[in-house]
């Protein structure tokens, strides 16, 4: 005979219960995202051979990539450009989030919404769509000739025009990081600096930026870490000088074929990006940004 | 009433007026404050006192009229150049800064130099009696200690003027009633004024020396709280300081100070009107505690006395005094503030309410 488990029983128990919630989330971001990481970690220490990947462990591909000054051009040139987009994109985007967090009234979450519209249709056609803007046919340099100017020759297949194209991409997260903070930033600690004597400029420093400096470093980090694998836009955009990290590591799986070089690439990618996020997470100091919540063990 | 010939005034408004809209916050206010002095702002929400203290903060331009502070005028300037404190009801204190930082904060602003600030928060900790809290950021912190904090943040710079906007409102009763005491005693070290926007009257009348009752962007009565409590201006302002009964009735003669009012039936000799003659209608609002309650009116001399007849309901006892609840012959209701001891009066036995005929004060309606 069974004595009757009742509420003892194992669906009560509350570790059971979360594990049945998290459960299939965890599994599937183990399946689909650690699995897949993983295997890359592991070709990259393979040899690849007329497009055939030889389980042979060596170092090879990283002696390639940190060996040969192509490669350490492209990623310089990555790293550039993602500073560069993002720096571009904090400039420009907080002004936007803030006029918008601030004066957008009860048509905030629409205005948000247009920013991002562009998603709607997908990277490359954007990208194809600026290219009709800004190449030699496009409809800036067209309308110069119209007048008879010369075309803008900075705008068309150089890595100002990348650049360009990737603050265009980027630029929606950026601002929805930045608005998504200020929305609940209490305006009114603004009031109480100016009153205590700080002028805008000092208010802002003072108050605004720490208070939502989190908010900005993840926008920071959504734009940087793309921008810095990033590969369509410069091969639109960007013309010869542009090459990028990404866009050579695209090549190594596509026409050289030569995947294990490919996943070392990725792997120093993944890394870089990781003491990106590093760097940046020592920025916040979450009592110094205001932060409420419990602290956690 | 509206002080503006006070020589030497800390703070003037003249014909200050603010509009949002249709709706006029503000209706051309004048008002003087002088050294040392605390203002009380009383009113019911809505009545534009709030908005007062951001016109006197610099937080909102007057559509009309001008603000002076110190003999500069200030009508045009930012806040930040009026070199006034400010404290405020959800406290406001900055989040990512430690209690010694928020506290600090102005002086930083005016570029003080390191040892003269460190010198001021230590005198402001101390009298805030926050020595030991520097290093606690505003979330690690009481209600009451953010308070005194906001407030030392208010005062640590020697602002010609504080405002006050309804700074006790979140705090709990215990608290709120430590800090009115706490408060006064600030003002009355440091002889920087204070105006105190509030919706409490026991506050306005525990802390202020002044108080102006506001109601729909304008003054009511203006005047020592003494004054405004013993003699009400209004109708409005005898319902709103204090707890007064009130009796509508009509004006049937004068004699001398008083007038003879006829309330349902019953004649009443209340103090004279400001206006009116026969036939006018009045309200009379008499004090709970100016009224008296007993089993009968033996030994007092009725000529000088009003008295109805009435029935005991209730007697709510509060401490230091218990309120009776008495119903009259026509059913209404009124209330007697008074000591709970020695009165053994029952409810539903039998009473007499009375009061001199001096007492209470009556408007024309």
């Amino acid at each position: 005979m069974f004595a009757p488990r009742g509420r003892t029983g194992l669906a009560h128990r509350p570790h059971f219960r979360f594990a049945c919630l998290a459960g299939p989330g965890a599994a599937f971001i183990v399946v689909a995202l650690l699995l897949p990481l993983l295997s890359i970690v592991v070709f990259s220490f393979w040899r690849t051979e007329s497009y055939e990947l030889y389980a042979d462990w060596n170092l090879g591909n990283y002696r390639d990539l940190l060996g040969e000054p192509a490669y350490r051009t492209f990623f310089l040139r990555s790293l550039a450009m993602a500073a560069a987009v993002s720096l571009v994109c904090l400039v420009v985007a907080w002004p936007v989030a803030y006029v918008i967090a601030r004066h957008g009234g009860r048509y905030r979450l629409l205005f948000v919404l247009l920013l991002a519209a562009p998603f709607f249709t997908g990277v490359i056609l954007r990208v194809t769509a600026l290219q009709g803007l800004l190449g030699p046919i496009g409809l800036v340099n067209m309308a110069l000739g119209i007048f008879g100017m010369e075309p803008v020759g900075v705008l068309m297949y150089t890595p100002f025009a990348a650049g360009l194209g990737l603050v265009y991409l980027f630029i929606p997260f950026m601002v929805t990081a930045i608005y998504l903070s200020l929305v609940n930033f209490n305006f009114e600690l603004l009031e109480v600096a100016k009153i205590n004597g700080a002028r805008p400029w000092r208010a802002f420093v003072e108050i605004t930026w720490p208070l939502n400096w989190i908010g900005t470093a993840i926008g920071l980090v959504l734009v940087f870490i793309p921008c810095l694998a990033s590969a369509v836009t410069q091969r639109f955009l960007g013309g010869p000088q542009a090459t990028s990290f990404g866009m050579s590591l695209a090549q190594q799986f596509g026409e050289t074929g030569t995947w294990a070089l490919g996943s070392a690439m990725g792997v120093f990618l993944f890394l870089a990006s990781l003491v990106v996020i590093l760097v940046v997470r020592r920025t916040i100091d979450l009592k110094r940004s205001g932060f409420t919540g419990a602290l956690g063990a | 009433m509206s002080g503006t010939s006070v020589p030497d005034a800390v703070l003037r408004l003249q014909s200050v007026t603010k509009r949002f809209g249709a709706v006029t916050a503000v209706d051309r206010i004048d008002l003087a404050i002088e050294r040392g002095e605390f203002f009380a702002l009383l009113g019911p929400s809505g009545s534009g006192k709030t908005t007062m203290l951001r016109l006197i903060a610099g937080l909102e331009r007057p559509d009309e009229g001008s603000v002076t502070i110190g003999g500069r005028d200030v009508t045009d300037l930012p806040p930040y150049a009026r070199h006034i404190g400010m404290v405020f009801q959800n406290f406001l204190l900055f989040p990512h800064k430690t209690a010694a930082e928020n506290i600090a904060f102005p002086l930083r602003m005016q570029r003080l130099p390191r040892a003269e600030r460190d010198e001021r928060l230590a005198w402001a900790l101390k009298l805030m009696r926050l020595d030991g809290l520097e290093g606690r950021y505003p979330n690690e912190m009481s209600g009451g200690q953010q308070q005194r904090v906001a407030l030392a943040r208010g005062l640590i710079s020697r602002p010609a003027l504080l405002l006050l906007d309804e700074p006790l409102a979140n705090l709990d009763r215990e608290l709120r009633s430590e800090m009115e005491v706490e408060i006064r005693r600030y003002q009355k070290e440091l002889q920087i004024p204070f105006i105190y926007v509030t919706h409490n009257q026991e506050e306005a009348l525990t802390m202020s020396d002044r108080i102006a009752v506001m109601r729909n962007g304008a003054f009511e009565q203006v005047g020592a709280k003494t004054e405004i409590y013993t003699h009400p201006a209004t109708a409005f302002v005898a319902g709103f300081v204090g707890h007064a009964n009130r009796f509508e009735g009509r004006l049937v003669e004068l004699s001398g100070d008083f007038a003879r009012m006829d309330w349902k039936g019953t004649s009443m000799l209340v103090p004279k009107p400001r206006s009116g003659g026969p036939g006018a209608a009045i309200q009379y609002a008499i004090k709970f505690e100016d009224l008296e309650v007993a089993r009968s009116v033996n030994g007092f001399d009725l000529a000088q006395r009003n008295w109805l007849n009435g029935t005991l309901r209730d007697v709510i006892f509060k401490g230091q005094t218990a309120n009776y609840i008495v119903v009259l012959a026509d059913g209404s209701e009124i209330v007697i503030s008074s000591a709970p001891r020695g009165l053994d009066l029952r409810p539903s036995e039998p009473v007499i309410v009375h009061w001199p005929v001096a007492r209470g004060t009556s408007f024309p309606v």
